[in-house]
């Protein structure tokens, strides 16, 4: 018997997580250990096996090119979506490792799991409406873990998930909408007017879901209020995925990427993102929402990247997606531990001199935080450098426009370690937190890698280029 | 043919245009009025007006606008139990009718939206819709807009506002395309919805 690649790669996750949720909740290790193999099988198996090759497995076998008909609608994976679906289950893996000792008896880890199969559905499925679906049913998803009351350490308040989940709601009409539009254009195909009605409601919604100024509130909201592993996981895989998913559909459909105001378009609503992040970022007194800042800054430079229209500049926004699991998951671990000191208050009034109590996890938080603004030595810097170049070959103007919303995130995080390293007041626990060795050893790892990756980025950006070469659409 | 789905078809076919201004009536009335047992029968009402609209959009299925008046009926009676466990939690022991707060200001901007939303409704059709489906997609809009933008820290309205926004949506959509994978899968958004809008509603007491 003969199954198709993405019968595994949707139903396997699923179907581990119906049996973490059900059976396996009071046991995190296993339930952490299964997860995490269970993304990671998933994306060795896109990632090593040739598409054109049917893989054995017992009675079974496993042909991954082979697309599956559900009711009419086909998912299949093609070679343009083994990067994305890579991603998306190789950093579900590394978030579910850390989430271990972060989340215990958590529901992140089933729901996790269910997320990245309803994501790597949207990826694999061709029409917009069922992908604009699912990553629907994702992001409703993340709201369980999101929102999880664990210890005393997490804020209870749910505004971020509400409004998360309008946002992602709000984008569903656009791209709906568009799949009527499409089937009309296929009918009617002298009907230009519905192409530009399409283009400006996929933009529309392409704008809200990724955060774009002016919607860009959801990301601070989430980032203030939400669990941080599970924001990570929403910053990097769920948007990771939407990314990818601007990028297919600028792919696909050659009209949108022909459409002349999208270069400039871009160009403006990156440079206004990087812009505004770096100016809130700089003069934020609360970790969580630096994060959420920072993440918007990243975006915004993203789009910047896309707007130069360039293969280098597709390769260089997928470069800037691969660092940012490894800078935020430090973030992550770093704003774990501030928050446990401060009974899940992050304010900077609440965490002078936590440095001295938590030296390992304020650490982590700042160079994930310097990885995340884009400086040496990380991963991130050689997208960015990369970055400035091309653009001020362009406008130098544009360059330090880009290059001063990095700056506003950096002075934000320098902000925070000035305040982290202030001595402790006289009325505050002079007790240094406990270290869990488990974190601290994931701590050092994630630094290694980032730092590894800065001086040595030249991998990254050899799987990158090969990427960005399969898209043509900035040459029309 | 059961005997209520033959009913609704048959009820559908001349009240849609009041069934539209009753989801209007029915959305000032979650609106406006504070407490949730009230909301509770305004929202199960609501649902049955929308499932009548359903009824025309799925005319030689109306056995599927039961599916959506059942489904709504499922969320209502799940942010019921959240609200009363919220209430009991917040040692809201006093449940007597009273209006929401800001009344005038509430009135004010309902009123100026359904003026929007009527406005627009005969300004700008909407391709592929009768009139009547129409006014109600740009009611279940303005109605969500209002629930989204001004109750954003109730995570029930806010709710309630998305699943309205959901149903204006679901309206439009299945009039073009009534197949059965899109509604099965709208029909799960909202169930999530409602169960999540539950579950930050219960999160966020339980402290």
């Amino acid at each position: 018997m003969t199954i198709p690649g993405p019968v595994i790669l949707i139903g396997v996750p699923l179907a581990v997580a119906a049996v973490l949720q059900i059976l396996l909740r009071r046991w995190t290790l296993l339930m952490a250990l299964l997860a995490a193999l269970t993304a990671l099988f998933c994306g060795l198996l896109v990632s090593f096996t040739p598409l054109r090759d049917i893989v054995p497995s017992g009675t079974f076998q496993i042909a991954m090119e082979q697309p599956l008909n559900v009711l009419g609608r086909v998912l299949v994976i093609e070679p343009v979506d083994r990067l994305p679906l890579t991603f998306i289950f190789g950093t579900a893996a590394v978030l579910f490792v850390i989430a271990w000792r972060l989340l215990p008896h958590s529901n992140f880890f089933p729901a996790g799991l269910a997320m990245v199969a309803m994501l790597a559905g949207a990826l694999m499925v061709k029409q917009v409406v069922y992908t604009a679906l699912l990553v629907e049913i994702a992001a409703i998803l993340a709201v369980f873990p999101l929102h999880e009351p664990i210890g005393a350490h997490y804020g209870r308040r749910a505004k971020g998930g509400a409004r998360y989940i309008a946002y992602v709601t709000l984008a569903l009409p656009g791209l709906m909408v568009t799949q009527l539009l499409l089937e009309l254009f296929a009918i009617f195909p002298n009907d230009t007017a519905l192409l530009q009605a399409a283009t400006v409601l996929l933009g529309l919604s392409f704008a809200i879901l990724l955060g774009a100024v002016p919607f860009q509130a959801w990301l601070s909201t989430v980032a203030t209020d939400g669990s941080p592993p599970v924001v990570t996981f929403l910053f990097t895989v769920n948007l990771g995925t939407v990314w990818f998913m601007l990028l297919a559909y600028l792919e696909s459909y050659p009209w949108l990427g022909a459409q002349a105001s999208f270069k400039s378009l871009f160009t403006t609503v990156g440079l206004l993102m990087m812009i505004i992040g770096g100016s809130l970022a700089a003069s934020q007194r609360r970790l969580g929402r630096l994060v959420g800042y920072a993440t918007l800054v990243d975006n915004g430079a993203m789009f910047v990247a896309l707007g130069t229209w360039q293969i280098s500049g597709v390769a260089l926004a997928v470069m800037m997606l691969l660092a940012r699991p490894l800078a935020l998951g430090l973030m992550t671990m770093g704003l774990d531990g501030l928050r446990r000191l401060g009974s899940g208050d992050d304010t900077i009034e609440t965490l002078e001199g936590a440095a001295w109590r938590a030296p390992w996890r304020t650490i982590a938080f700042i160079v994930g935080g310097i990885a995340m603004a884009g400086f040496p030595l990380s991963l991130g810097f050689a997208a960015r450098w990369g970055l400035y170049r091309i653009v001020s070959a362009a406008s130098v103007f544009q360059a330090v426009l880009a290059l001063a919303g990095c700056a506003g995130v950096m002075m934000g995080v320098i902000g925070m370690l000035r305040v982290l390293l202030m001595p402790l007041p006289k009325s505050a626990s002079q007790r240094r937190q406990k270290e869990d060795w488990v974190v601290l050893i994931l701590i050092v790892l994630l630094i290694g890698a980032t730092v590894l990756l800065g001086i040595f980025p030249q991998s990254v950006s050899q799987i990158v280029l090969e990427m960005a070469e399969g898209f043509t659409f900035f040459t029309s | 043919m059961n005997p209520f789905i033959a009913w609704l078809s048959q009820l559908s076919s001349f009240a849609s245009t009041p069934a539209a201004w009753g989801i209007f009536l029915t959305g000032a009335g979650i609106y406006l009025i504070h407490e949730w047992r009230v909301r509770f029968l305004i929202l199960v009402t609501q649902y049955f007006l929308i499932g009548i609209l359903f009824a025309r959009v799925f005319d030689t299925r109306p056995e599927m606008a039961l599916l959506k008046i059942l489904v709504g009926w499922l969320v209502c009676g799940a942010f019921l139990i959240s609200a009363h466990v919220r209430g009991r939690t917040r040692g809201q022991a006093d449940s007597r009718f009273h209006w929401s707060s800001n009344l005038p200001f509430r009135i004010l901007s309902l009123t100026v939206m359904t003026v929007v939303a009527y406005l627009a409704s005969q300004r700008y059709p909407l391709p592929f819709v009768s009139a009547d489906l129409a006014l109600a997609c740009f009611i279940l809009i303005v109605l969500a807009v209002l629930f989204i933008g001004t109750e954003e820290n109730d995570p029930l309205v806010m709710g309630v506002g998305i699943l309205n926004l959901l149903a204006a949506l679901d309206i439009f959509y299945s009039s073009q395309d009534p197949g059965l994978l899109v509604t099965g899968l709208l029909v799960m958004v909202n169930l999530l919805i409602g169960l999540a809008a539950s579950y930050l509603t219960v999160v966020e007491v339980a402290e």
